[in-house]
């Protein structure tokens, strides 16, 4: 049924970067070497279920490449995991890592099991097994792995734990992903939506926007919505119109007003997953619109920070002319065709890869504080977090402007140059 | 002897001496009291008693003669002022007892004994009688005793016994005589017969065959005669038995004896329910059931009366009940019975299957360690006749005639009818006895709950068309009263209330005679600040019908748990949802991620507001911060949540400031309620020979079962029978493994994803973009009427590639939603099972059904599939460069009229999605059945009458209306009593039309609201027509709905504005 023609994400990733490696006009090693991850583990975990029959179960781990650092990337529990989506996922995060400029490689890894089957004591078997596979070629200076779809912060613990009992020592950096108090950082609830407003602060800096006189309208009101409305109207924005998903109506609702929303007003109405009671709302005097209407708004910044696909040809459309900036919190919200039309728009566009990497770096923290076995206050990771983002953006922007290139393509191409050159520096190609 | 001139001091002699007389009494009571072997120690003690009751008692002195003895004070001697009374008992003398003046006192009268001095030593007399035969029959019970343990030496003890009953009862010792004589004739000793036929003739009354003559008086017998009688046969037995034999007969049939009483009550149809109660008491008194003795059979037959006094007289309940439920146990059910006077009302449905589901688990092997903490809440029942005697009492008779009025009429007049019966007086003996019934709950809450004699049968399901009502019952007794008989006769409205009686009339139950009995259960829980509440409740199927996993098999069961009181459980509700236990495989979840696990956490909690006497609904959050720690075992039931992360609650939680989540783990972990379910569950399954849905409560202690009831009554979870004769052309697809029950109504329309299609898609984007396009076709393809049947895994994360990217809102109007898993190579890749959506599923009773085509003996019509015309660039063109991956076929268009019927059958594992019309009826095997799945028929066909009439006055008017049109759910016939009449209007008329038109139809609209109202009882605000105007104006811009008119897939149907 394969036919070699039907999508396959790691041909996908590597056109991308084809793309790009023609761009910089990479040399042929340094492409052949990127184009494939540095290493691939294929192996088996044996586990005895809980009625007593044996099974097993296949486990991954691709290491992309960690010419820059430890390789970093998440573990996934999927039943019909294949190796060309871990491959895939492998080279994005060497990506990802090189575009906020932290030293760290690309890494993913996974093993096929649907959780949905297994009891915990199953689950923790297969952490267990998966580390023991491991153990010789990961850790906290070789490779650092992290939660990923339908693995939490459990599955972490039990993995760092049988770490540390083959290696005999305590090794809190060796993964990610902890809770506060048992290696995880301060500061990782606010990182992406914090991380993201500090790459909008350089945007409005660079173009000449007074963030006292800017409008915003938000996509979603989960975590990453309500950290970046907190601090972008502390920096003085008004934020007018935000929409969130409502789970009675199954159905997504924009709430408007147009003197300014009050986040703390709604918040105390807000569920846990972000859905504003919609009555209570009214009754605070938000005009409650269809949900598609945070688009429309008449304002200077839009923040999609919901769920990806929002901006489409479709919806881009209906994007106002006052609209100078778009940071991108949630992961892919624009579709290629939008892009093109954000592009023609003279739409400055903050790119996931860049405007959400709040989250790899407060990983990359965690991580850190792990090693020197010293924890910051929260304070000194959001400060932390601030300089590195800045930064990161300072570049991005500095080299879209300089080669007139679309930021998106800036952030990739900026990322990738960055990897390529360690890997020449090193000497490997 | 108070004469009349006597001064006060002979009144004050008088009463000492009353005293004196009392005192003698009660010392002999007290004497008697005491447990004694020997007859001679009794009476030694009582002749010192004995004087002391005597006026002169100084002078006074006893003697008691007893068979050969004689027993007597020191000083005793025989003077003229003698008082002597015989021990007597049953007319048997066994001795006397005597009392002397020793000399004659200066103030004797010639009589010198007082009249109450007479009956004082007479009543001593007596109860020494009652004592000395109490002793022997100890004596004659412990010599047997001793025998039976000592069987050499079977010393002729049976004789006493016999002398004993002779003596005492002598309509005992005949029958028991007679019992000898069957049982020597049984025994095959022919002498006996003669005896036997004697007795028959005697005891009946009857002649002898040769002597029968109409004309002759029948001989009057005696007692005397039938003695004789016993005698002789007795000497028989003697002769051809041992001693030891007859003793242990004798012994038999006196202990049987002793249960004659319920016997002859049981026995006596015409037994009032207060007979049958006292019976119950006294056999109760007589010892525990294993010391009355009881032949198997009138046991049984005891058991089974009493099952169908109390319950019904169903055989298949009472072939099961009769095992488990013994006389003794209706003991404390009857303490707590509330009935008019001669009754003969029973308990009603729900009583009968909770009280046999509790006695199954508390005589099982697990009684004492599992279910040791089993009970069921104190509950007052008031008997099924006295909704009757309530009607009688009050002269409301006309009601009973409510059941055969037309449905609009029973619904308008159903409020009047709450309101008569709240109005009215209850019976004082029912007034009497719910005061009992409060007295004996004190202040807690309490639910008065309906159970009828339909209610819970088998075969009748009934949930939920009568009330059940919660009272916080708080407040002066007064007020309590009020209150409860405020309730129950809300609950009695409830059996004229037009639904049960809807019910009733489509299930031909309507003539049967409904009575309505009552429970009144203790609400189980604690106080938690103004709230009263349990832990926890739920409800727990046998068989699982909704299985996450593969490893899940349907006998594993399913429980649905919540905080606070059950109802949450119980009802499906849309924005919220209960903890799902599959107790066989509770180590597999049905939500693995923290994220998901909060995600379906249960939000709000039901519980009984203390202040204002009402049951509320809360979010459980502010629950939790505000009175969290006075809810005993909510350690058990939270967890506390940090990013990705959920810890069980511990010692250490701040029930204030922690971010806790309902998850139960510690249930789950630290107790063993899963084990207790899953024991239960199996063991009610197995024993009631079906499987079993029962409801249930903590208060954090203990466990109480609510509620036990066969499975099939939940609703949608009985499987379709599966006809054998459906022609393989004309199936699309059959399954056979992992079926689950369901329904699921006729389809219109097909939403194919091709597998091989999807996974030829070059880019992601294509990927995502079916996922849109179902998204769209959600929201305009009929709702419930459409399938979505496509690769893989339904909505998975991580991988596109895997399945459709789809949210729950994307395809929340499916009927089902289906996977295919088609072998790649030789490995057939895992389904979904649904989970990523599961509870979302479950509480929207979405079916999901996997599709193996590769198996063997199953069908996946691909030509129908992949061939017929596909509607998607009709309905989407922006999607139709996908039609070769995405195919939308509407059946009926495809196949002249037929509609794709999916029948599943979890019984048999098997499910068949086939082309019928739904006129079509299909063998399966035993019977023809026509499969109808949903009564849907009156709805649509009433509004599409009534959208009928509307466009033919709008022709006759001049409002400017050009054509009308019929669409949704009435035009697809699937308008359920909710459903509202979707039409278009093309006007082409000028303002003032308009105005009027609208004016018109919303006339139009509340009318048919009102109407539906009446007919269902379901009210729609805004009136029931959903009238779409369009203009020319609309057709040519190609307005979304102006294109439904020439759609090529449902679209909409003109009207005739003309009556043809």
């Amino acid at each position: 049924m394969a036919t070699g023609k039907n999508f396959n994400p790691f041909v996908m990733a590597q056109a991308q970067f084809d793309k790009v490696a023609e761009y910089l006009d990479l040399d042929e090693a340094t492409r052949q070497l990127l184009r494939e991850p540095l290493r691939e583990f294929h192996f088996s975990i044996p586990v005895r279920m809980d009625d007593g029959t044996m099974k097993v179960f296949r486990g991954f781990r691709v290491q992309h490449n960690d010419a820059l650092g430890p390789n970093k990337g998440g573990i996934r529990f999927h039943p019909q995991e294949t190796i060309d989506t871990v491959k895939a996922l492998s080279m994005w995060m060497t990506w990802k890592c090189a575009v906020v400029n932290i030293p760290l490689g690309g890494g993913k890894g996974g093993v096929i099991c649907d959780p949905h089957n297994l009891s915990d004591h199953e689950q923790e078997q297969i952490c267990r097994g998966w580390v023991r596979q491991m153990a010789k070629n990961v850790g906290p200076i070789n490779d650092v792995p992290a939660p990923d779809v339908m693995t939490s912060a459990q599955h972490m613990l039990w993995m760092l734990d049988e770490f540390e009992t083959i290696h005999g020592a305590k090794y809190p950096g060796f993964i990610t992903g902890k809770p506060v108090g048992m290696g995880g950082s301060l500061g990782r609830t606010e990182a992406t939506g914090y991380g993201l407003i500090f790459t909008v602060r350089e945007a409005m800096k660079e173009l000449g926007i007074d963030p006292a006189q800017t409008l915003v309208s938000v996509q979603g009101f989960g975590n990453v919505a309500q950290y970046a409305i907190r601090l972008i109207t502390q920096l003085g924005g008004k934020v007018i119109c935000v929409s969130c998903w409502d789970q009675e109506d199954q159905c997504s609702y924009a709430f408007r007003r147009i003197d300014g929303i009050n986040i703390d007003e709604l918040l105390k109405i807000t569920d846990r997953f972000g859905g504003i009671d919609k009555t209570k709302a009214a009754e605070l005097d938000y005009e409650i619109l269809p949900g598609d209407a945070w688009i429309e708004q008449d304002v200077d910044i839009l923040l999609p920070c919901a769920m990806e696909n929002q901006i489409n040809s479709e919806t881009a459309t209906k994007i106002k002319d006052r609209v100078k900036i778009i940071g991108e919190g949630a992961n892919g919200p624009t579709t290629p065709d939008a892009d093109r039309i954000i592009e023609e728009k003279g739409i400055f566009v903050i790119p996931d890869f860049l405007a959400n990497a709040g989250g790899v770096t407060c990983s990359y923290f965690e991580q850190v504080q792990c090693n020197m076995n010293y924890f910051w206050e929260k304070d000194e990771v959001l400060s932390r977090l601030d300089t590195k983002m800045t930064s990161a953006f300072i570049a991005v922007s500095e080299l879209a402007k300089k080669h007139k290139i679309y930021m998106r393509d800036a952030a990739y191409v900026i990322a990738i140059n960055r990897v390529a050159q360690a890997c020449k520096d090193r000497g490997w190609v | 002897m108070a004469k009349q001139n006597e001064p006060v001091k002979r009144i004050f002699i008088d009463l000492r001496e009353r005293t004196k007389e009392l005192d003698c009494l009660y010392k002999i009571e007290e004497l008697l009291s005491k447990k004694h072997t020997n007859v001679i120690d009794i009476l030694k003690k009582a002749v010192d008693i004995i004087p002391k009751g005597f006026l002169f008692m100084d002078l006074c002195s006893a003697r008691i003669v007893y068979r050969n003895e004689e027993i007597m004070a020191s000083d005793y001697k025989k003077t003229p002022w003698l008082l002597s009374t015989p021990i007597s008992i049953y007319g048997e003398t066994y001795g006397r007892v005597e009392v002397c003046y020793l000399k004659r006192h200066p103030q004797m009268d010639e009589n010198p004994f007082l009249k109450e001095e007479r009956r004082l030593l007479k009543t001593i007399g007596e109860r020494l009688g009652h004592a000395i035969l109490q002793i022997d029959y100890h004596h004659a019970a412990s010599q047997h005793e001793t025998d039976r343990k000592a069987p050499d030496e079977p010393p002729n003890e049976w004789r006493i016994i016999l002398d004993l009953l002779r003596k005492t009862d002598r309509k005992l010792f005949s029958r028991i005589a007679r019992k000898m004589a069957n049982h020597l004739v049984w025994s095959g000793h022919r002498q006996a017969a003669d005896f036997l036929q004697h007795f028959s003739y005697r005891q009946q009354g009857r002649l002898h065959p040769e002597d029968e003559d109409a004309n002759r008086p029948s001989q009057k017998q005696t007692l005397a005669t039938v003695i004789e009688l016993g005698r002789e046969i007795f000497a028989l037995a003697e002769k051809i038995l041992t001693d030891a034999d007859i003793l242990a007969c004798i012994h038999k049939w006196i202990q049987e004896e002793k249960a004659s009483d319920i016997v002859q009550v049981l026995g006596n149809h015409d037994s009032t329910l207060s007979e049958i109660v006292d019976a119950i008491t006294r056999y109760h008194f007589l010892g525990p059931d294993d010391e009355v003795y009881l032949s198997p059979h009138t046991d049984m037959g005891l058991r089974v009366s009493l099952i169908r006094q109390f319950f019904f007289d169903q055989l298949k309940f009472i072939n099961i009940a009769k095992n488990f439920i013994h006389i003794d146990d209706f003991y404390e059910l009857v303490q707590r019975i509330i009935y008019p006077a001669g009754s003969h009302g029973k308990l009603g449905g729900k009583s009968a299957g909770l009280f046999l589901a509790y006695n199954m688990l508390k005589k099982s092997p697990y009684s004492q360690d599992l279910f040791k903490n089993l009970k069921m809440p104190r509950t007052w029942y008031v008997s099924s006749d006295g909704l009757t005697n309530f009607i009688k009492y009050n002269n409301l008779e006309e009601v009973t005639e409510q059941k055969y009025k037309e449905i609009d009429q029973v619904r308008i007049e159903y409020p009047q009818i709450i309101q008569l019966f709240k109005n009215s007086l209850f019976p004082p003996e029912i007034l009497k006895g719910l005061s009992m019934a409060l007295d004996d709950f004190g202040e807690v809450p309490i639910i008065v709950r309906s159970s009828s004699l339909l209610e819970d049968r088998l075969g009748t399901a009934f949930s939920g068309k009568y009330k059940s009502l919660f009272i916080a019952n708080q407040g002066s007794k007064q007020q309590r009263l009020d209150a409860l008989t405020d309730a129950i006769a809300e609950v009695y409205a409830s059996t004229f209330g037009p639904d049960p009686i809807e019910y009733r009339a489509e299930r031909g139950l309507l003539d049967f005679y409904e009575e309505m009995g009552i429970m009144i259960q203790e609400v189980v829980g604690t106080k938690a600040g103004k709230y009263f509440l349990p832990t926890f409740a739920g409800v727990a199927f046998s068989n699982n019908e909704f299985r996450w996993s593969p490893r899940i098999s349907r006998g594993d069961g399913l429980i649905r748990l919540v905080p606070g009181l059950g109802t949450r459980a119980v009802d499906r509700t849309s924005d919220d949802y209960p903890i799902l236990i599959a107790p066989g495989k509770p180590a597999l979840k049905v939500n693995i991620t923290p994220e998901d696990i909060v995600r379906y956490a249960p939000r709000k909690i039901d519980v009984i507001n203390m202040e204002t006497n009402a049951f509320e609904t809360i979010d459980i959050s502010d629950f939790i911060r505000e009175f969290g720690e006075d809810l005993p075992g909510i350690s058990r039931m939270v967890s506390k949540y940090e990013r990705n992360h959920l810890r069980p609650a511990s010692g250490l939680t701040n029930y204030q400031q922690d971010d806790l989540v309902v998850t139960f783990d510690g249930l789950r972990e630290k107790t063993n309620f899963v084990k207790q379910m899953q024991v239960m569950l199996t063991l009610l399954r197995e024993e009631m020979k079906n499987p079993v849905d029962i409801e249930f409560a903590s208060d954090g202690h203990t466990f109480y079962l609510l509620q036990c009831r066969p499975q099939s009554f939940a609703l949608g979870e009985t499987g379709t029978a599966i006809p054998a004769n459906i022609p393989s052309d004309l199936t699309v697809f059959s399954a056979n493994k992992y079926v689950t029950n369901g329904v699921v109504p006729p389809i219109t329309h097909v939403v194919f994803v091709d597998p091989d299609e999807y996974n030829n898609l070059e880019n992601c984007e294509d990927m995502k973009a079916i996922g849109r396009a179902i998204a769209k076709l959600n929201k305009i393809l009929p709702k419930r009427r459409f399938i979505l049947l496509g690769p893989g895994r339904w909505g998975s994360r991580g991988d596109i590639k895997l399945g459709v990217s789809v949210t729950y809102s994307d395809f929340n109007n499916t009927a089902a939603l289906i996977e295919i898993a088609l072998k790649k190579g030789k490995y057939v890749p895992e389904l979904s099972f649904g989970t990523h959506f599961f509870q979302d599923l479950v509480e929207a009773q979405i079916r999901y059904l996997p599709l193996y085509p590769d198996d063997e003996n199953v069908i996946f019509n691909w030509p129908f599939l992949r061939d017929s015309h596909n509607v998607l660039g009709d309905l989407l063109p922006e999607f139709e460069y996908l039609s070769k991956t995405l195919r939308v076929i509407d059946v009926p268009g495809s196949t002249e009229g037929k509609t794709l019927r999916i029948l599943m059958n979890a019984d048999e594992e098997r499910a068949i999605g086939f082309l019928g019309l739904e006129t079509d009826t299909y063998e399966t095997g035993s019977e023809t059945v026509a499969v109808e799945t949903e009564q849907v028929e009156n709805h649509w066909r009433w509004r599409l009458g009534m959208a009928r009439k509307i466009a033919i006055e709008m022709g006759k008017r001049k409002l400017g209306v050009k054509a009308a049109y019929i669409l949704g759910s009435t035009k697809n016939r699937s308008a359920g009593p909710e459903s509202d009449i979707d039409m278009i209007v093309h006007f082409s008329g000028d303002r003032i039309q308009r105005s009027a038109l609208e004016n018109w139809l919303e006339g139009w609209s509340i009318c048919l609201g009102e109407i539906n109202y009446l007919r269902t009882g379901k009210k729609r605000p805004g009136g029931l027509l959903d009238v779409h105007i369009i203009t020319d104006e609309d057709i040519e811009r190609g307005d979304s709905l102006a294109r439904k008119i020439d759609a090529v897939t449902d679209p909409a149907r003109p009207l005739p504005m003309q009556a043809q």
